[in-house]
Order: C-alpha cells, then sequence, then structure tokens
C-alpha cells in the first residue's frame, strides 16, 4: 500500500478537522463550505491510493489490520460525504473528520496485526463480507456522531446552558431522526455482513459459527442495535436513551476493532489457520 | 424649494407603555391615518411607523418648523389620546442628518429595546410599504426607506449585533428551533392570556407555527384572542385531554397551584410515544408547571428567569458591536446626506454652468466674427478647446466647495445665485 498517498490522506483529514472547528468557533458561512470539500479532496486522494493498490494487485487493500482500518475509514468517509450531500449535516462532520484523522493515521502507522492473506482465502467472499460489515459500521459511526450532538445538545438545553458553540447544531428532533436514518441503514448492511461472513466460514472451515471474540462482540452489536431499533419502532425509544445506547454499541464495535484482536487473538485478526 | 426629513415621534425610551398604546395606530385605520397625515399643508410625503416600542412620523417637507408642529399635532388629535397634555415630555423630534441617522440606527435595530432583535426592520418594512400603497411616499422617503433597510442587513452581516436572540420571546422561538426541526408542524397550546404569552406567540406564529390552541379560565377571552390568531379555542376544563397534541405549551396564568405536575406529564408523554416537549412558564409566580417536569426524558421546561438568563448570556460582548454598528451607520448617513444635498445642488450647478457657457459662446461668437475672422479651423478648434478648459478649471473649485462643504451649503447657494444672476431666467 502507498504510505505517501495514506500520509496525505491522514494529513488532509487533520487539516479538515481544523477547518471544522473554525466552523464551529467562529461560525463563519465560509468554513461550512469549505470543510467538506477538504474531506472530499482526502476522500479523492485515498480512493486514488485504494485503487493504485488493487490495479497493482488485483485484490483490494483490505487483507491486513492496517489496510482494513484504512478501508473502514474510506467508506466512513464515503458514507459522510453522501449524507452531507442529502442532508446538509456540515457539523457532523466535526466528528468524522477527527475520526479519519486518527484512523488513517493508526493505518500507516501501526504495523501490529495481520500477516499475509493465505492465497486460499483470497477469494471475493472477503471484500463481500468485509465490505458489507464495515458499511454497517460506516453508519454506526454516523450515528454516533449524532447521538454525541444529541447528548450534548440536550445537555445545554436541560440545564439552561446555552452556549453559541452549539449554535449550528442541528435541532434535537432532527439528530434524533438522523440517529434513526442511520440505524436503519447500518443495522442491515451489517446483518448482510454478519450473514456473509457465516457462509464464507462454511465454505472455507465449514463451520458456520465458531465463537470468535469478533463474532461474539459482532452478535453484541447485533442484539444491541436490533433492539434499539425495534424499541425505537414498537415502544418509542427515542432522544436520550437512543442516543446513549448508539454511542454503547458503537463503542463496542470500535473497540474490538482497535484493540480486540490484541487482547483476543482470532482470525479476525490475521490469524486464519 | 428644498425638502427637509423629519421625524417627531416617541419610543420606550421617552415614553411609558400606557401612553405609547395611547398614541399608537391601529392597523385598521392606518391608510386613513395616512391620508390625515398627507392632508397636512406643510408635509410633502409621510410614513406612519407604530410599534408596541415606538410611534414615529416621518415626513419630508419644505417646512422644518410648519411640518413639526404639524405633525406633534397630528399625534395628540388622534382620539385615543384624549388629553393632549400626556404627550408632554415624551416626544422627540428629529431633522435633516439627526433625522436619517435615527432612521439608520432604528432599522438596524440600535435604537431598540433589546438592540438587536430583529422584528423591527419587518415592522418598519411593512409601514413603508403601507404608505407607498397609499401613494405618500414620495422620492425622498422612498430612497431614504431603502437605504435604511440596505443599512440594517449591512449592520446584521458585518457585526454581531443580531447574532444571537436577547428578547424574551426570540430566546423562546430559538430554544423551540434547538428542539424541534420545522416548527410549521408544530402545535402549540397557549394556557392563560397574558400579555408576555401573546409577546411569544406571536413571535412563534411570525417563526412558522401554524397550529395553535388557546385556552383560558374565561373561555369568553380565549374565544377572543383566538380569533385574534387564527387559533382554536380550548375551554379551560378540557385542555388537559388536549395536551398530548401540544409540542409547545405555554403557561400564562397566576395560578397559586402547579396547573401541571410530574405525573401528568409523564402520562402526556406516554401517550404521545415520548415525542418532546416544550414547556415554558411566563407566570411571574414560576408556578404553571412543576419544576421537576424538567427531568423527565424528552421535556424540556423554562421559566421566564431562565429565558432572561439566556438572554443575559446572548448580550455579553455585545456593546464593541454596537459601536461598530453605529460607525457603519455615519458612513452611510453621510453618503445619504450627500445624495440629499446634491438634488438641491444640481439646479444650481446646472444653471451656473449654463450661464457660463452662454458668455463663452458669446464672446467666442463675437471675436470670431470680428477680429479673430482670419483663424484657420483647426485654430478656432484650438480655441474652443482653450475657453471650455478655462471654464472648467474656473468653475472645478466653487463646484468642489457645494459638494463638500454641506454646512455652509446654503449661503453658497444664495451667494452663487446673487453674483450671477442665476435667478434671472
Amino acid at each position: 500500500m502507498d504510505v505517501t498517498l495514506l500520509q496525505l490522506t491522514a494529513a488532509i483529514y487533520l487539516l479538515a478537522t481544523g477547518s471544522f472547528i473554525l466552523y464551529l468557533v467562529l461560525a463563519k458561512d465560509f468554513f461550512s463550505h469549505l470543510s467538506p470539500l477538504i474531506v472530499l479532496s482526502g476522500f479523492l486522494i485515498h480512493t486514488a491510493a485504494l485503487g493504485v493498490y488493487f490495479f497493482n494487485t488485483g485484490y483490494p487493500a483490505i487483507a491486513q489490520f492496517r489496510e482494513a482500518l484504512s478501508f473502514y475509514s474510506w467508506l466512513m468517509v464515503g458514507v459522510y460525504l453522501l449524507v452531507q450531500l442529502k442532508y446538509r449535516l456540515t457539523v457532523l462532520g466535526c466528528f468524522i473528520a477527527p475520526l479519519a484523522f486518527l484512523m488513517s493515521l493508526a493505518a500507516f502507522t501501526f504495523g501490529v496485526g495481520g500477516g499475509e492473506l493465505p492465497p486460499t482465502l483470497k477469494t471475493y467472499w472477503l471484500p463481500l463480507h468485509v465490505t458489507l460489515a464495515f458499511l454497517g459500521n460506516a453508519f454506526f459511526a454516523l450515528a454516533f456522531g449524532v447521538s454525541v450532538m444529541y447528548l450534548l445538545n440536550e445537555y445545554q438545553l436541560k440545564n439552561k446552558k446555552v452556549s453559541a458553540l452549539l449554535k449550528h447544531f442541528p435541532s434535537l428532533e432532527r439528530l434524533d431522526r438522523l440517529n434513526y436514518v442511520f440505524l436503519i441503514w447500518g443495522f442491515p448492511l451489517m446483518t448482510l455482513g454478519i450473514i456473509t461472513g457465516s457462509l464464507w466460514a462454511r465454505v472455507h472451515w465449514g463451520e458456520y459459527w465458531s465463537w470468535e471474540p469478533r463474532q461474539i462482540s459482532s452478535a453484541i452489536t447485533w442484539i444491541l442495535y436490533g433492539g434499539l431499533l425495534h424499541g425505537r419502532m414498537t415502544a418509542g425509544w427515542r432522544g436520550k436513551k437512543a442516543a446513549f445506547w448508539t454511542i454503547v454499541g458503537f463503542a463496542v464495535v470500535l473497540g474490538y476493532f482497535l484493540w480486540g484482536d490484541a487482547v483476543f487473538p482470532g482470525r479476525h485478526g490475521g490469524r486464519f489457520e | 424649494m428644498e425638502k427637509r426629513i423629519i421625524i417627531v415621534g416617541l419610543n420606550h425610551d421617552t415614553a411609558p407603555l400606557e401612553v405609547r398604546e395611547k398614541v399608537a395606530f391601529e392597523n385598521t385605520s392606518l391608510r386613513e391615518s395616512l391620508k390625515r397625515l398627507i392632508s397636512l399643508p406643510s408635509i410633502e410625503e409621510g410614513v406612519i411607523l407604530s410599534t408596541c416600542n415606538r410611534v414615529e412620523v416621518l415626513a419630508a417637507s419644505a417646512e422644518e418648523k410648519a411640518a413639526v408642529q404639524d405633525i406633534k399635532k397630528f399625534l395628540v388629535e388622534q382620539e385615543s389620546v384624549g388629553d393632549p397634555s400626556i404627550l408632554d415630555g415624551h416626544l422627540y423630534s428629529y431633522s435633516d442628518q439627526e433625522a436619517v441617522r435615527h432612521l439608520f440606527r432604528v432599522a438596524a435595530s440600535l435604537d431598540s429595546m433589546v438592540v438587536g432583535e430583529p422584528q423591527i426592520l419587518g415592522q418598519l418594512k411593512e409601514y413603508y410599504f403601507a404608505a407607498r400603497e397609499v401613494g405618500t411616499v414620495g422620492t425622498i422617503l422612498h430612497r431614504l426607506f431603502h437605504r435604511s433597510f440596505s443599512v440594517a442587513k449591512k449592520v446584521r452581516s458585518e457585526t454581531a449585533i443580531a447574532r444571537r436572540p436577547v428578547s424574551i420571546s426570540s430566546v423562546a422561538v430559538d430554544l423551540a428551533r434547538r428542539i424541534f426541526d420545522h416548527l410549521e408542524e408544530k402545535t402549540v397550546m397557549v394556557i392563560g392570556a397574558g400579555r408576555m404569552g401573546n409577546l411569544v406567540v406571536r413571535h412563534l406564529i411570525q417563526n412558522g407555527v401554524r397550529s395553535l390552541m388557546i385556552t383560558n379560565r374565561t373561555f369568553e377571552r380565549a374565544v377572543k384572542l383566538a380569533e385574534e390568531f387564527h387559533a382554536s379555542p380550548i375551554r379551560f376544563e378540557d385542555y388537559r385531554r388536549y395536551l398530548k397534541l401540544a409540542d409547545v405549551v405555554i403557561g400564562s396564568t397566576e395560578s397559586p397551584q402547579f396547573l401541571l405536575g410530574s405525573e401528568s406529564v409523564t402520562e402526556i408523554l406516554r401517550e404521545r410515544k415520548q415525542k418532546a416537549m416544550f414547556f415554558i412558564d411566563l407566570g411571574n409566580r414560576r408556578n404553571n408547571f412543576d419544576p421537576r417536569i424538567n427531568e423527565i426524558d424528552n421535556v424540556y421546561l423554562y421559566n421566564v428567569d431562565h429565558l432572561k438568563d439566556v438572554s443575559k448570556e446572548n448580550l455579553k460582548g455585545r456593546e464593541g458591536e454596537t459601536i461598530k454598528a453605529d460607525e457603519i451607520v455615519n458612513e452611510e448617513v453621510e453618503g445619504f446626506v450627500r445624495w440629499l444635498e446634491s438634488l438641491e445642488q444640481v439646479p444650481t450647478i446646472v444653471a451656473l454652468k449654463e450661464r457660463f457657457e452662454e458668455i463663452r459662446q458669446k464672446e467666442l461668437e463675437k471675436s470670431l466674427s470680428t477680429s479673430l475672422k482670419e483663424l484657420s479651423e483647426k485654430e478656432r478648434q484650438a480655441l474652443e478647446e482653450l475657453t471650455s478648459s478655462m471654464i472648467n478649471k474656473i468653475l472645478h473649485a466653487p463646484l468642489a466647495r457645494l459638494r463638500t462643504q454641506p454646512e455652509k451649503k446654503s449661503i453658497y447657494v444664495e451667494a452663487l445665485k446673487r453674483f450671477f444672476n442665476l435667478d434671472e431666467k
């Protein structure tokens, strides 16, 4: 993987983070237009890096842990840009840009985890499984962003400390609805990710489910988000409660993604035997 | 004849509410009032501005003193005023530059009770358009008002003066916007017919709220208010049944015990599937809603003190901005006054130039037909240019002075007229 391009991408995401912070603090329209464009340019360079890799090796850059991390941040930023296009939710970038920066930074500093992929595993099961699972998680990242915004906004409104910093936040109602929209997209994608993963495991290892740490953490998240969606649809769970559980769910996803393999080694960390 | 701009009126600073209310013009009879104003012999153009914080008459007139007197009388003669002496000491009047500055400051919300509140500009426009419809606006007020709108815009965009709401009702609307996405789709319930409640309601309507329920212990009062706001009146005995439909609930009763307690609100929320509710307690006793309801998820309770706190917070750091805003206003006033004066100077300047041109032509003709008869075409051309340029040079200084020293303008104009017999034609 071309590290220079990745470094450039990380630098641009850092720049975007700065621009988003300026937007929050100075409340100038200029930055609300500029910041997403910076993210977009980072995304394009990132896309180029992934494309070059694919062109050279004939296989997407997702087998190694660092590659997977970089691929995940690419999907997340892509989904954010689509959401920005549809909902004009510039403030959300204040959460996505730093997250994207940290992930792409990690992608070329972490050398750990993930040996070479055995040639037998270089099937299209892997990109299919990873893309679906990661797309689901990308939506969860956005849901996480709006949930954090919701809690901040809610705290201020409840406690009568209405600061100018949150002036550009969307209304609670809108944040809550977006939380729902992102979950309703993320959950089926994640489900498909789990299903394709199981099928692939059946094909390759002969078993659908092997109680891997990664599988267990996915199952926890899946049940959590499934329960949350169910509660939203039937019992009118919304607002603070929904935001809180969304954050917990994403913490499980992210926590396992970043540290899980170091603590609980498994096939998802690169031990494919 | 030169026209002056005159403003006579009173505002929140110079007159108490009781006086302002008496002088205020009824919306329904505004057209008649405007017609009456323009029929005054001294008034050539006129606009009436009447809000809860100010009543002003703006006019263009050739006779300043007569116009001021006429407008004062015009204000006093309103039926609602009764005793004319109640206006004593409350009226102010401005003319020319000061009048322009005053209007610009009003438009930019620098003269408002709550500096930076945005409604005044809209009100100003309304009254201007009303006057234009009746036909009492001419060149001067037309230009003056349009200028004031753009000054207001400039102040808004170049200073932070209006960035954050500070009046109680605009704070309430701002908070509602932080909670709800589209106010257009929200329902508001008003309990009680307090003055403050009306203000907040008016503000909510201006910001898109369309669905409104009003209840009051005296049902007739609710009906009357409901008519005014195109709302649905609700009997006091029934209002609790309708609460689950309300997203914003405004309590402005002075009830000795809570209208709504924690349990009932929890129940209502269950009925509305936890959809958020915003309670605003505008009672002086802050006793409309149990304060504990703020602890319920998706319920937000603000009373007058909370709204004032937010407002104070928003006001911080605004002082420097008013200075900046006044600088903008001053610049604009200068520009406008210059235009106003150029209106008056134009005839004098034109006359002066014509006079000189006339002399030049006459003398040139005389010489060219006698002593300079032998000149070639080229030489004639040169002579033409020479004399033209001499006149331009000679006129340059006095004309520049006319434009740049407005304070001495009338003396200069008068002197020029006499020196060169400009009036003779």
